[in-house]
């Protein structure tokens, strides 16, 4: 599992690689909590999925996590290039009315 | 040839064999003719029941983690059982969005089960173990 942060003004853009479970979840759940609590002004999660080959309910659980934190600055989540598998297992989990999908993070960040 | 196989794992209940696992599974489910969408259905399922068994039945210690897999004609049983701490309620452990763990996780593992497999069994006994039963069936294309 291989991901990159990059602070754009006030979102964050995560752009993940791998496969996101109950091993892989708890580090990268650790740095974005950190990511939050040191940068007070981020307000939207930006998340690029393309690279992402696998998740289950223990990564979904991270992200939705910090979630809470975005919604609370009055922020927004997104998912970027999100594959056809990962799209149907975000809109079961009910991702789709808390999130929006986009087809690269460069139009997210043009409407954030 | 046959149209029934199996295969027997045992892993120690580590979070690192959650991906062997249901990779595992899902290169001998590979031998019958599902989807791509399908095989990841399947990867899915095993490692919601196996991150189950490793965070709930034993709580992150030490434990075995039983794997069966096998197949009869189109149809796929897999088999991951724990001898670990047990569900007290399984109908609740059952029910979308309820966790015992509410500030980690979503409550979804059993969820993902049911929607991903054709058929999802849970027998459990308190500080005996629990043994989850999944059926997937190869859809007939012809149908």
């Amino acid at each position: 599992m291989q991901y990159d942060f990059e602070l754009v003004g006030q979102a964050l853009v995560v752009t993940l690689q791998g496969e996101l479970d109950l091993h892989t979840s708890p580090e990268f759940k650790d740095k974005l909590t950190k990511l939050f609590e040191t940068h007070s002004a981020i307000k939207d999660l930006i998340m690029d999925v393309k690279g992402l080959s696998f998740i289950d309910s223990s990564g979904l659980g991270v992200i939705l996590g910090r979630y809470r934190v975005v919604q609370e600055r009055g922020g927004r989540l997104f998912f970027v290039q999100a594959n056809p598998q990962i799209k149907r297992i975000l809109q079961m989990s009910g991702f789709q009315k808390i999130s929006e999908f986009a087809k690269s993070t460069k139009d997210v960040l043009e409407r954030v | 040839m046959t149209t029934t196989n199996w295969i027997k794992l045992e892993i120690p209940s580590d979070t690192r064999n959650v991906a062997f696992a249901r990779t595992a599974v899902a290169l001998f489910a590979s031998q019958l003719d599902w989807t791509l969408d399908e095989l990841e259905d399947i990867k899915v399922a095993v490692s919601e029941a196996v991150s189950n068994s490793v965070i709930h039945g034993y709580a992150l210690q030490e434990g075995l983690v039983k794997i069966e897999a096998s197949y009869e004609g189109p149809k796929l049983s897999i088999i991951i059982e724990d001898f670990g701490q047990g569900i007290a309620d399984i109908e609740q452990a059952q029910e979308v969005g309820f966790t015992s763990i509410p500030e980690e996780r979503m409550g979804l593992g059993f969820t993902f089960m049911h929607e991903y497999m054709d058929q999802v069994l849970v027998a459990s006994e308190v500080d005996k173990g629990t043994k989850v039963t999944m059926i997937k069936r190869v859809k007939d294309v012809e149908s």
